[in-house]
């Protein structure tokens, strides 16, 4: 029975809607453990699911499915005690909204089926976008209205795409049903036009909600006004999702020996993507929109490496796992700073390592793993992905790669240096909560410790998730 | 029956036109909740097996996307469809010469797709690939924000002649579940809808400026 994972988030969910405030919270918690355990249980067990056709556990899916379960027990904690400290017009839609946003990336992660996966990916747009509006102001109006429209748009754009695919099949006169392994073992006698044509839709379009630039443009608004909790999730799982739709289907092409077909393709999305961030990230002003911009740069990191292959591949994946715990944990921190500062202007900040110790250490040392310090994971996978693309001889391309970087690196280093030792006179409004710091601790250690050593069974499951998009060591 | 197909299918080109030269909202919906029936209804005809489910399938459809959905955008709207223009992005005349010239370029190149199924209905895939492009068009040449979200609508009926015509595949209960996620995704755009009138006092999407870069 894989599907009960997203069953009981789902069914809390519609619980969290009509039972009190306060039992919303301690629901959200329960939710998150239940969830994790039954995702330990898949991981370990790895059963086959009563729907066969539309669900599977697959090594990619576990992992996005086990990073899920993981961030969103932790946020949960988090979420509870944060919920104390801010005013929300309904608590009740918050909650209930978060619960149904995990049971629908939850779905993502073990769709089989091609249609059950946009499915999932749509439904997770329009469990997202109550949370969005949670503050009510005319800004977050206009984000949320950014968010659905443009990520429907997008969407959209991948459902034709996977109707594409279905034609291929018709014409290659494949009769096997439409699910992602199912077309991987057919996929030689599918008819390449009209794959690849299929690919580049769901490319643009799961692209849209990945935050691929040129199509990104919904994220930084997105993410800057939704409330933390919900940021850290839109930042760390939701876009793994969507690149998890672009990898299955990647999948697809690599067995037709379409391969280099959608590296090059992948391979220049990421570049724009890193690119846009690295000209934008100089001047922003707000420290979530920062972030934002973060997470498309390693959007486009891991777009880049899934595109050069072989190495640059594991890389990828271990970028993805350690841009989610690490995002997650910073927009977290962020929390904290907005609930501290009341201001979301970095100008308005300053003197965080004085005033806010706890979450200093927690909001520098992600800053240090999200920009590719070598302790943490980022490192370690940007390297590999260097490393692939000298090897494959992607030189010019690399050779941006690494000046983005560099300029990524300078750009956030100068806001966070403000944020973490410029003078300032304000007060600051809340005193710091340990169950509001420890999370994003647990965050970044886990990132530390995945960094010096990999669990064997994490270590075969990414191995063989990466070799068939023709990666691997 | 196969110059059934086509008649009403040209009728769907025609009121494409409609969509791009006409000012009002009303007309917009109406023209949306037309081509939703006929777009549920087209599969009933090109010759796909009949089965009791294929029918009742082709039922739920015809009701959400002829009726439901252009229902609820009618009931969001209902106060403000009426209020002053807002001066579109690209004009009403140029949009008109526009979808003239993407119906005859539709028409253009569907031959050269080689698309098997097609049979004798001549006009299904220029008709989908028009919608498809007619929808985007509408997203971007008007400011109105209602006027997006009808554009977002056409685009998916093109999708989903595309999707029922040309492809057997598809199992009804994955069909089904595209189907309520396009209804929840159209409620949820009508609240924004709604939210974006109280807040502003219009649906005006230049009034939704303020977060850049």
């Amino acid at each position: 029975m894989v599907e009960i994972v997203f069953l009981i988030p789902l069914l809390t969910g519609v619980m969290a809607f009509f039972l009190p405030q306060t039992t919303g919270r301690f629901l959200l918690v329960i939710t998150g453990v239940v969830h994790l355990l039954v995702s330990l249980y898949l991981w370990i067990r790895r059963p086959v699911a009563l729907f066969d056709v539309y669900f599977a556990v697959t090594p990619e899916g576990l992992l996005s499915l086990l990073v899920i379960s993981l961030l969103f027990f932790l946020i949960s904690i988090y979420t509870s005690k944060w919920l104390e400290h801010t005013e929300i017009r309904s608590e009740r839609v918050f909650t209930g909204s978060m619960l149904l946003f995990l049971s629908t990336m939850t779905m993502v992660t073990i769709s089989e089926h091609i249609m059950v996966m946009w499915i999932a990916i749509e439904a997770t747009t329009l469990a997202s976008a109550p949370l969005i509006y949670t503050h009510r102001s005319a800004a977050t109006l206009e984000a949320t209205w950014k968010y659905v429209l443009i990520c429907s748009v997008g969407i959209a754009l991948a459902l034709l795409g996977s109707v594409l695919i279905t034609l291929s099949m018709d014409i290659g006169g494949v009769d096997v049903p439409v699910a992602f392994s199912a077309l991987t073992e057919k996929a030689g006698s599918l008819d390449p036009l009209w794959l690849k044509t299929g690919f580049v839709f769901i490319l643009v379009g799961y692209g849209t909600k990945m935050g691929l630039a040129p199509m990104h443009t919904w994220l930084p608004d997105a993410h800057s006004e939704a409330p933390s909790p919900a940021s850290a999730l839109l930042s760390g799982v939701l876009l793994n999702c969507a690149y998890l739709g672009i990898f299955k289907t990647n999948k697809i092409m690599h067995a037709a020996g379409l391969g280099d077909f959608s590296s090059t393709i992948l391979i220049v999305l990421g570049l724009i993507s890193i690119l846009v961030a690295a000209t934008f990230i100089l001047k922003q002003t707000e420290y979530k929109r920062l972030l934002a911009y973060s997470s498309i740069e390693n959007m486009g990191i891991i777009a880049f490496g899934t595109g050069i292959g072989g190495l640059g591949a594991y890389g990828a994946l271990l970028c993805l796992i350690h841009h989610s715990l690490i995002k997650s944990s910073l927009f977290l921190s962020s929390g904290n700073i907005l609930l501290g500062y009341g201001s979301r202007l970095i100008a308005e900040t300053g003197k965080l390592a004085g005033k806010m110790p706890k979450t200093f250490v927690a909001f520098f040392g992600g800053f240090a793993g999200v920009s590719g310090f070598p302790p943490f994971g980022i490192f370690i996978g940007e390297l590999f992905i260097i490393i692939a693309a000298f090897r494959s001889g992607h030189t010019i391309a690399v050779g941006i790669f690494i000046l983005s970087l560099c300029v990524i690196f300078a750009g956030f280093a100068r806001h966070v240096m403000q944020i973490s030792f410029s003078d300032i006179r304000s007060t600051i409004r809340m005193e710091e909560k340990s169950v509001m710091v420890w999370p994003q601790y647990v965050l970044l250690l886990t990132s530390l410790v995945l960094c010096i050593w990999i669990p064997d069974s994490l270590y075969q499951t990414i191995v063989h998730a990466v070799n068939s998009i023709g990666g691997g060591l | 029956m196969i110059q059934l197909v086509d008649t009403i299918l040209a009728l769907v080109l025609l009121s494409v036109l409609i969509s791009f030269g006409s000012s009002r909202l009303t007309m917009l919906i109406r023209v949306l909740a037309f081509q939703g029936v006929v777009v549920s209804l087209v599969p009933l005809f090109i010759g796909h097996d009949l089965t009791a489910g294929s029918i009742v399938f082709t039922l739920v459809t015809l009701l959400i996307r002829g009726i439901a959905i252009p229902l609820f955008i009618y009931l969001a709207i209902k106060k403000v469809a009426i209020r002053r223009e807002v001066e579109p992005i690209v004009g009403y005349h140029a949009s008109l010469l526009a979808g003239l010239a993407l119906i005859v370029a539709a028409t253009f190149v569907s031959p050269k797709f080689n698309l098997p199924q097609t049979g004798g209905d001549a006009l299904l895939l220029p008709t989908a690939i028009t919608l498809l492009v007619a929808g985007m068009f509408l997203l971007m040449a008007r400011r109105n924000a209602i006027a997006m979200v009808l554009g977002y609508i056409m685009m998916e009926n093109g999708i989903y002649l595309v999707g029922t015509s040309f492809s057997v595949r598809a199992h009804h209960i994955v069909e089904f579940g595209i189907l309520l996620d396009v209804l929840a995704g159209v409620m949820i755009m009508a609240i924004i809808l709604q939210n974006i009138n109280q807040a502003f006092d219009d649906v005006d999407t230049a009034l939704l400026r303020t977060l850049k870069e």
